[in-house]
């Protein structure tokens, strides 16, 4: 991540886009502005139509709407070609030219006229950077995938590109060798001005490389904004329920005194939660942020606004944690906790159990459907 | 049994006291089929590119034609060029019946189909995402089919060799077409089936040998620069 605050000009722009194809509209994108220095996540689940989108802003897919780049409007198919060579593209498969490591790299800059040499001389910088310079002989058939998606990132560095456009490009890599890449790959955002755009629908690595992050469901916008925003006040419950918050209850806000706003939940209870206008309103509570105790806890755990007696419903295991659902008079809370805490709290099923919730954590969606299924309030 | 072995050692002297007729038929032989199959390549390859590559009304009609084509039989070639070149046809004004240019055109017929049609498949079992690829490294139309093609290289060498071995081995449309003229018109298939109708079979079993040593060395050679890519 590069600082991420947009400085003067978007070098890319779209307003009104939206890619057609057989009658269907994919996808629709009122409003992207894509900046130097920046790396811009879309984010979503499978066919949201992330691809489509980057392809549309790439110059690959003809698109409806105005689509701007370096201030000038992308038309005609000349203009997508000026686009495409003023940008590079890396997608999920690395898909490397049957010809040599070194002769892959240079061709996105020999496609451009670059003579032999300086094309060699690049492609060599390329490669280094990205810590394959030892494979520059090899034919793609006798790399490892870790290694061709790296020399596939080279080639599209090597052409020092405005903007560069990641089309799921660790989704094909096991653990160790992504964690490897993204850190390779921040590092080199960091010191460039290129602007970076970057699909995936892995909301972990969409929070670990992103500066902004746009969540697109079903070919549209639902969200965009700085990356730890979006994260931390996802705008629906679908968008909430892709960031893996379990919980959602449904209230009115009433602001009290100060700043403490409390939800009043249907069933009677109440919760302090996040600041958010008064009404109706669903709130979303995720179950790292709930936090169990065998008795209520004392003054330094003062910060936790929201004490719950309650009793353990079900254990299961949820990855490496734990994951307790607990009722608390009425409503369910999930929590997750290690196995290790598991065994301290002495935690069973039917037990009784305190649950604790920092008002904060309460987050009330900004957009959410009432009863009627409509949208009640906009942010 | 002694027939057959007498006749190979008669075909043996004749190759290798360099009969000039024997020759100078196997050289007709690979002039006719070499311009034919340079030409097949020429026209094929961008025809199937733009078959593979683009979308028209009637676009399932043309593959279906030339898929047709690749089996079309050699005899039915001849006679349509035949009715073509014949004095009163369409193009007999140019008197090119009975000629090696004859035999040259009914091959490109012949050999046509089979390049355009290996190479459409070729480039339309190329993985979409490799040509998007290539149009994102900043690859104008003309540049893309280049890259296109030399990822298919492989394939294509096997068109060029299926072409080679169907023009050099056919015998039908070059006997209708250039009348197996002695001297003049006569290539390689059309002199075993004469020799062998004549009961000159050491002759035949020359021809026949330098046919097979023909075709032979053309796919060493092509299959030689195909495997080329294979070694890393």
């Amino acid at each position: 991540m590069s600082g991420g605050s947009p400085e003067g000009d978007p070098v890319l722009r779209a307003s009104g886009l939206s890619v057609r194809r057989g009658g269907k509209t994919l996808v629709t994108v009122d409003r992207l502005a894509l900046y130097g220095g920046q790396v811009h996540v879309l984010l979503g689940p499978n066919g949201a139509g992330k691809s489509t989108l980057l392809h549309a802003l790439n110059g690959l897919e003809q698109a409806d709407g105005e689509l701007v780049f370096g201030g000038r409007p992308v038309r005609s198919g000349r203009g997508r070609l000026a686009l495409r060579r003023a940008t590079a593209a890396v997608f999920q498969k690395p898909h490397l030219l049957n010809t040599t490591v070194q002769a892959n790299v240079e061709s996105g800059l020999r496609l451009r006229g670059l003579g032999r040499a300086e094309a060699r001389s690049r492609a060599a910088e390329a490669l280094d950077l990205l810590g394959v310079g030892h494979l520059a002989a090899r034919r793609p058939v006798k790399l490892s995938g870790g290694e061709a998606q790296r020399v596939s990132i080279a080639r599209a560095l090597a052409v020092e590109p405005v903007v560069l456009f990641l089309d799921e490009p660790l989704a094909s890599l096991d653990p160790p060798t992504r964690r490897a890449l993204v850190d390779d790959l921040l590092r080199i955002f960091r010191r460039s001005a290129m602007a970076v755009i970057w699909v995936t629908h892995d909301r972990d690595e969409a929070l670990a490389v992103g500066d902004v992050i746009t969540y697109l469901e079903a070919g549209d916008v639902v969200q965009t904004g700085p990356a730890l925003e979006v994260f931390t006040r996802p705008a629906t419950t679908s968008f909430a329920e892709f960031l893996g918050l379990e919980t959602f209850l449904r209230g009115q806000v009433v602001s009290g005194p100060g700043s403490a706003t409390r939800l009043l939940l249907e069933g009677g209870a109440e919760l302090f939660c996040a600041d958010a206008p008064d009404g109706p309103a669903v709130v979303a509570v995720a179950p790292e942020d709930v936090v169990l105790f065998t008795e209520r806890p004392d003054e330094h755990a003062a910060s936790l606004r929201n004490v719950l007696e309650g009793t353990v419903k079900a254990v299961a295991p949820a990855g490496r944690l734990l994951r307790v659902d607990v009722e608390v008079g009425g409503l369910e809370l999930g929590a997750l906790v290690t196995r290790a805490a598991l065994e301290d709290l002495g935690l069973e099923v039917g037990g009784a159990v305190v649950a604790a919730i920092k008002a904060s954590a309460v987050h009330p969606l900004s957009r959410h459907e009432s009863d009627g299924g409509a949208d009640t309030r906009g942010e | 049994m002694q027939l057959i072995w007498e006749g190979f050692v008669e075909a043996l002297r004749l190759l290798l006291g360099g009969d000039a007729a024997l020759y100078q038929i196997a050289l007709r032989s690979l002039w006719v089929s070499g311009l034919a199959l340079a030409a097949a390549v020429i026209l094929g390859i961008p025809t199937g590119g733009a078959v593979a590559l683009t979308s028209f009304p009637g676009r399932r009609l043309v593959v279906a034609v030339i898929n047709t084509g690749m089996a079309a039989p050699p005899v039915v070639v001849g006679l349509l060029v035949a009715l073509f070149l014949t004095r009163n046809g369409p193009l007999g004004q140019f008197r090119l019946l009975y000629s090696n240019w004859a035999m040259v055109i009914a091959q490109v017929i012949i050999a046509l189909p089979i390049v355009t049609g290996l190479s459409l498949a070729a480039l339309q079992q190329l993985d979409v995402g490799l040509r998007q690829q290539i149009a994102a490294l900043g690859a104008n139309r003309l540049q893309a089919f280049f890259y296109q093609l030399r990822e298919i290289r492989v394939a294509l060498l096997a068109a060029v060799m299926a072409a080679f071995g169907g023009v050099i081995s056919e015998v039908g449309a070059v006997m209708m077409v250039g009348g197996n003229i002695a001297g003049q018109t006569q290539v390689l298939t059309g002199a075993i089936v004469q020799e062998t109708r004549m009961g000159r079979f050491a002759n035949a079993i020359a021809l026949a040998v330098i046919l097979v040593s023909l075709a032979f060395t053309a796919n060493v050679v092509l299959t030689a620069v195909q495997q080329q890519g294979r070694r890393v």
